[in-house]
This record gives C-alpha cells, sequence and structure tokens, in this order.
C-alpha cells in the first residue's frame, strides 16, 4: 500500500499472494522470511494486474521500475500508518470504525457486519465507500506530518475507544456484551502501544479497557440482565486483567502529560481494587473527577462526578449538581440523567420521585436490557 | 412464507402499571421464544422499538417536510416490536402470535411479507 497507492488492488494482491502461500508452502517449506515472501508476490500480482488491465507504455515502465528486490519493511511503521489513514479525520465515524476492523484487525466483512448487527452487503457497501473517500480524496499512505501527529492520533484512540464500547454497551439490539468486538479493540490498543510507546494516552486507554472489561463476568446474570457495579459478585472480576490494567497505569501516570483516558483508567482502577463496595475510596474517585472534569469538561463528566459528589457529600448534593444538566441540550435525549437521578432520589429517600424518573429514562433508553433494568428498579419501589 | 408478527402499545403504560414479578417473567417468556423460534429455525429477524414518546414524525407540509415529536398513531397503537418469521404456512405463524398474545394479552398482528415472483 505505501509503495503502491491503491488500497482495493493491494488488498486484492495480498489476498492472492495469501492463496498462493496456502498452495505452495505445504508443498516447499514456509521461506526463511514469509513478510519478504508475501509482500514479493503480491506486488508481482499487483504487477502482473496492471500489465493486464492496460497496454500502455508508462503503466509498463512504472511496472517494469516497480520490480525492484524487496528490502526488509518496518511492519511497525506501516501498521501505524494504516491506522492513521484508516481513521482519517475526512472519513465518517461509521466508516472509520469498519475499515480500522477490516484493514488493521483484518476481520472479514461478514464478521464485522455481524458484530455492527447490519447486513452484510451494507457493511461491503460501508467499506467500499470508505476506500472511495482515500482514493478521492488523494490520500497519501504516509504518517501524519509531525505538527498533526498528536491530534490524529486523538482520533485513532476515539476510534478504537468507539470499537470497544460497540462491544462492551452495544448502543442497540439485545444482548449487552459483543465480546469479539471488546477483544479486538483491546488487541488493536495494544499493537498501537507496541507502535508508540511514549504516548501515555495508549496506555491509558489500553489500561482504561482491561479495567472495565475485566469485570465483564460479573456484569449480567445468568438471563442476561444488568447488575449494577455496587451489587456485582467481585469474585468474578478478572484479576489478571485488573493487575495488567494497573500495572499500565502505574508505569504511566505522573511519567507522562495526563489525559481523559488516563483519568478515565485511574477511576475504573479505584472501583476495580475495593475489595467490596462499601469500601470504595469515593473521595479518591471525587478528586479524579474533578481533574477529569477540568482536563475535558462535557456533561457526561459532571453527571459521573455528581454520583461522587453523593457518594461523599450525601445524596442531595449529588442531585444539586445534577440540577446543573437540566437545562444543558446535550442531556436533552440522554436517559443517564434521569437514570441517575433516579439512583440519588433512591438514596436520598424519595421512592416516589425516584421511580418516576426511573420510568422516564426506562423509555428514553434505546438499549433492551438497560430499559428491563432501569424498569425493574421501578418496579422494585412499588 | 414469510410473516412479520407485531406488537402495539406503549412501553410507558406498560413498564409503569406492571409488577416486578411480571416483568421478570416477560423478560423470561421472549427470550425462551427467541431460543425456541432460533432452534427451530424460523426466525429471521426481531427488534424491539425505543418507546414511541423518543419517535419523531415527518411530513410533508406545504412543500417542505416537517418533523414534530411523538408517532404516527395514537400511543397505544404505536408499534413496539417485531418478530420476521419464516414458517410453512400461515397456521404457523399465527400459533406463534398464539403463543405471544397469551402472554401479552393484547393484539398481536400477523401479516404476510410480500415475497419475490414464483419461478413458474
Amino acid at each position: 500500500m505505501r509503495r503502491h497507492g491503491q488500497f482495493d488492488a493491494c488488498e486484492d494482491a495480498v489476498q492472492e499472494a495469501l492463496l498462493a502461500a496456502t498452495l505452495q508452502w505445504p508443498k516447499t517449506g514456509a521461506p526463511g522470511n514469509p513478510r519478504s515472501w508475501l509482500i514479493a508476490v503480491a506486488s508481482r500480482r499487483l504487477v502482473d494486474e496492471w500489465r493486464s488491465q492496460s497496454a500502455r507504455r508508462r503503466r509498463e515502465e512504472t511496472a517494469i521500475a516497480l520490480e525492484l528486490p524487496v528490502q526488509e519493511i518496518t511492519a511497525h511503521d506501516d501498521t501505524l500508518t494504516l491506522l492513521f489513514l484508516c481513521c482519517h479525520p475526512s472519513l465518517s465515524v461509521p466508516s472509520q470504525l469498519a475499515l480500522t476492523l477490516r484493514a488493521v484487525g483484518g476481520l472479514t466483512t461478514a464478521e464485522i457486519a455481524n458484530a455492527f448487527l447490519v447486513p452484510e452487503a451494507t457493511m461491503a457497501q460501508r467499506i467500499s465507500r470508505a476506500k472511495q473517500s482515500i482514493k478521492s480524496a488523494g490520500m497519501r499512505f504516509d504518517l501524519p506530518p509531525e505538527p498533526e501527529r498528536a491530534e490524529r492520533l486523538l482520533v485513532v484512540l476515539h476510534v478504537l475507544y468507539l470499537i470497544f464500547n460497540e462491544g462492551y454497551t452495544t448502543s442497540s439490539g439485545p444482548s449487552v456484551h459483543r465480546t469479539d468486538l471488546t477483544a479486538e479493540a483491546i488487541r488493536l490498543t495494544r499493537l498501537l502501544l507496541l507502535l508508540a510507546p511514549g504516548e501515555g494516552e495508549v496506555a491509558g486507554l489500553l489500561a482504561l479497557m482491561l479495567l472495565t472489561d475485566a469485570r465483564r463476568a460479573a456484569r449480567t446474570d445468568a438471563d442476561g440482565s444488568l447488575i449494577p457495579l455496587d451489587e456485582q459478585r467481585r469474585d468474578l472480576w478478572n484479576a489478571a486483567q485488573i493487575s495488567e490494567g494497573v500495572a499500565l497505569l502505574t508505569r504511566t501516570l505522573g511519567k507522562m502529560p495526563v489525559g481523559p483516558y488516563q483519568l478515565q483508567a485511574a477511576i475504573a482502577a479505584v472501583h476495580d481494587e475495593a475489595p467490596n463496595a462499601q469500601a470504595t475510596d469515593w473521595p479518591q474517585i471525587l478528586a479524579l473527577y474533578e481533574v477529569l472534569e477540568r482536563v475535558s469538561p462535557g456533561p457526561v463528566v459532571t453527571l459521573n462526578r455528581a454520583v461522587a459528589v453523593a457518594m461523599v457529600h450525601g445524596p442531595r448534593a449529588g442531585l444539586a449538581l445534577l440540577g446543573t444538566l437540566d437545562q444543558d441540550e446535550r442531556m436533552a435525549h440522554n436517559h443517564r440523567l434521569d437514570a441517575v437521578r433516579g439512583h440519588l432520589l433512591e438514596l436520598a429517600g424519595e421512592p416516589v420521585a425516584a421511580r418516576e424518573s426511573y420510568l422516564r429514562a426506562a423509555r428514553m433508553t434505546a438499549s433492551l436490557p438497560e430499559q428491563r433494568y432501569l424498569a425493574l428498579r421501578a418496579a422494585r419501589l412499588n | 412464507m414469510k410473516y412479520m408478527i407485531m406488537t402495539f402499545g406503549s412501553a410507558e403504560a406498560g413498564l409503569a402499571a406492571m409488577g416486578r414479578e411480571w416483568m421478570l417473567e416477560m423478560i423470561q417468556f421472549m427470550r425462551k421464544l427467541d431460543d425456541d423460534l432460533t432452534k427451530s429455525g424460523e426466525l429471521v429477524s426481531n427488534e424491539g422499538l425505543a418507546d414511541g414518546s423518543q419517535a419523531k414524525t415527518v411530513r410533508f407540509q406545504n412543500g417542505i417536510a416537517v418533523s414534530t415529536d411523538g408517532p404516527f398513531a395514537e400511543a397505544k397503537e404505536s408499534l413496539v416490536g417485531y418478530w420476521i418469521v419464516d414458517v410453512e404456512n400461515e397456521k404457523r405463524a399465527i400459533e406463534i402470535a398464539s403463543r405471544i398474545v397469551a402472554f401479552v394479552k393484547a393484539p398481536i398482528e400477523v401479516r404476510r411479507v410480500m415475497d419475490a415472483p414464483p419461478e413458474f
């Protein structure tokens, strides 16, 4: 791709090279450097393809010029460049997600379609439109220049975060988790950390994913119904993932510029390290939310801080902070405001108002498991 | 042949009126139904829709498209969810709908999905 510049043609050529490998390697044995072999074969296929497509002299010359001896290519730089390309800011978010999973993750179109619960033909279109945009915008297979790189890295992190979230709290559909997407997001973020080991926010995002995903087994019951954090069986949490996440954070926090992923990971770590819900260090969580709100302010951060305020200073203080969000347009269609209000009203000993808030939230959510959870909370207060 | 089996109503009324036990039973019922239809190979797709209070209706008025809050139908007649099943015959589609209606006790609509033209 870096050498030849054509996304579609390169993908086809690589697939043919892989096919050739599966046919040839069992007979002849794998070559000493399989990667170089594959690139060499794919390049030859691409050249053949160009030759057969057109007899134009100029193309012939290009093709001949491309038949260079294969050098060792640094896999790391290419994967990183490919990630930047798939997460190009001019692509739509759904295209970024799909293309990243296809080109970097190596998932098939059918697998991606299945993960996002859309027909395969729809996903095939989404991916092909994304490739078309890359082509028509004349995007090049180069690392973004240094001044833009930090900003472009944030887009890559956001795409990986969305892939993880899509798997962890599915935005639609009947089941809560789609493990294949969370696993893939973690794998890709691990890969990115190898490529960019000096970036604190990459480590922060990986830690956040590990520390959140660690609770997966405890997050739903046998029926697939949601269990809130304070009622989860903590012995079901994945201890290995928690210690890996905490170790990552320990290596990162304070040594690199702090950012929102590191802070959210730190909050997840405080929850994960508490032996039971009562032992949760809420003052620590509140302090972290205060820093997070300064670093990356927004209504969802305020909403979460309100819970921490309620746990430290009592439900009334939390409700007062929630009140500041009532006029916020960005929260007007977000069911979480009423879900949290219901919870805090319940803590404040106001079951009637709590029930109303839960029911309002239940009507607003587009997630079936969440709707059931909220309706059950309301029914419990009857 | 394919049929769409549709349930109507408003989550608002349903969620507020029903007790915890009924809700838990409903969740079990729906899960079992989906399992059974998947195992029998009859389930094509099924979706539940977000509450009608969150819907928008778009109308063509005076030459422009205008959107207003709320569903097109009365809230109590608004579509809340559907199954598409591929079954042997209409009798079987009605049988499935009967199992649902016995539980939700609100009318269920069973409607044929249009087919491709016959081969010969």
